[in-house]
């Protein structure tokens, strides 16, 4: 695949979506605000 | 990549852990000129505004934003990692507010310099760090982390303000949940760094994740009108933490180059020696620890010991030949899941140019180092300095070491990477 075709945004947006580093920090963030709510 | 060429660029960064370790204590100095009384979220609000102004205008001029432009071309997708661990970055510190204002800072210092320890296992698991080290290396980098986490500990319990701590259980989960953000905030840092990005670049979006998070959490919690009203009560104060920081950004920018060279595994703890830095500025300048009792200066000399001997141990445990060909395949990985050109990821790793771009500034690049030069000169002339006991001696002592560590790392990044 040349780097043009790759870097389409559906394809990065496919390739963001199904890699697992990606969900992890995010989840983290979540979890990370849920806390904050609780501490207000 | 040549074995001379990788222990240079190993050696490097060690240096530049060390070095963010200075700047990011350094960073603590202004802070401390701080009425106490202004809201920790609206003193970090600030803060993060002065980092957004460092971190637009240091890149542009040191190299001009056209490499930005550079590195967005070939790797977008890490627009979306920088802004995602920005925003960690001020959960995180906001966090940390609420945690020393519950348990003290003696039980929540150390409690979120796991950190590190979170930063050795995500670099082991998911970026093949450490692989094929050794057990000497293992020891030297496990054993060095845990030597830091104790000394940190002793520090903290030295340097406690005392404050009667309530709601602890809480404070101790806003303490780990901090601990937890800035370990895995490294996962997009790693990311970026083994795709080639150059931190100059990646700190750029960093900071629109991190000063959009924190607006958002300051109107959120103070409600618009009274942040406003305390921002312009408090403008003779804005200029020293806007200066903090500025100062941060520097230490930050050492920390980055530290994780792309010698990986986030080693990276962190070094960069943690950022409180022994903060701690030398209460001690000396601030006067902090002044009729304290020997107890309290047998565990700073301890903890400070250890802190060293730790970080010692881990700059002593560089990457070896075998362990960077597993970060190679690592990159390898990244670069096909997002279509970026081997020679990109490879060039970015070895700290050699992709290509040949202007090096030349742009009006760009002027009207930003002009905009923040301006922000910071008008609230400079706005500022005054609150009547606190201060070592002007030390303070001049310290600044002088900072700059030399400053002005010696920047050198030698320009000479070796050409700060890539």
């Amino acid at each position: 695949m040349s780097p043009s075709t790759t870097n389409s945004p559906r394809h990065l947006f496919r390739a963001i979506a199904t890699d697992i580093h990606f969900w992890i920090p995010l989840s983290v963030l979540v979890g990370g605000l849920l806390l904050l709510d609780k501490l207000r | 990549m040549s074995a001379t060429r990788l222990r240079s660029l190993q050696a490097l960064g060690i240096f530049c852990g060390f070095a963010a370790g200075a700047w990011l204590g350094g960073a603590e100095a202004p802070i401390k000129l701080v009425n106490p009384e202004l809201s920790p979220i609206t003193i970090s609000l600030v803060m993060v505004f002065g980092v957004f102004l460092a971190r637009w205008s240091v890149p542009a001029l040191i190299r001009g934003t056209s490499h930005v432009r550079l590195d967005v071309r070939q790797a977008p997708h890490l627009i979306v990692w920088a802004v995602l661990a920005g925003c960690m970055w001020a959960v995180a510190n906001t966090l940390t507010i609420y945690a020393i204002r519950n348990v003290g800072l003696s039980i929540a210092f150390p409690l979120w310099n796991t950190n590190s320890l979170l930063g050795i296992f995500w670099g082991f698991l998911l970026f093949n760090e450490l692989h094929h080290a050794g057990w000497k290396r293992w020891l030297g980098v496990l054993g060095g982390a845990v030597c830091m986490f104790g000394g940190a500990t002793l520090l903290a319990i030295a340097s406690a303000d005392q404050a009667a701590p309530g709601k602890a259980a809480l404070g101790i989960f806003a303490a780990l949940g901090a601990g937890i953000l800035w370990g895995t905030m490294y996962i997009p840092y790693r990311k970026a760094y083994l795709t080639g990005m150059n931190p100059l670049s990646f700190i750029t979006f960093f900071t629109v994740g991190e000063l959009a998070t924190m607006s958002v959490l300051a109107v959120a919690y103070r409600g618009a009108t009274p942040l406003w009203h305390e921002l312009v009560g408090a403008r003779t104060l804005l200029f020293w933490l806007m200066l903090g920081g500025f100062v941060w950004v520097l230490g930050d920018l050492f920390q980055q180059y530290a994780t792309k060279y010698v990986g986030i595994s080693r990276g962190i703890p070094l960069s943690n020696t950022n409180q022994l830095w903060g701690l030398l500025w209460g001690i000396l300048v601030f006067h902090e620890l002044r009729g304290a009792s020997q107890s309290v200066y047998a565990q700073v000399a301890g903890g400070s010991l250890l802190m060293a001997l730790g970080a010692l141990a881990i700059a002593l445990s560089s990457a070896t030949e075998r362990e960077h060909s597993s970060w190679q395949d690592a990159a390898q990985r990244e670069g096909q899941r997002y279509g970026v050109e081997g020679e990109y990821v490879r060039a970015g790793m070895e700290g050699r140019a992709y290509e040949a771009g202007s090096t030349s500034r742009t009006a760009v690049d002027w009207l930003l180092i002009a905009g923040a030069s301006g922000v910071l000169a008008a609230l400079g002339v706005m500022a005054r300095l609150p009547r606190i006991d201060i070592a002007w001696g030390w303070a001049v002592a310290l600044t002088v070491a900072m700059i030399a560590l400053l002005a010696s790392c920047g050198i030698a990044l320009w000479r070796t990477t050409g700060f890539r």
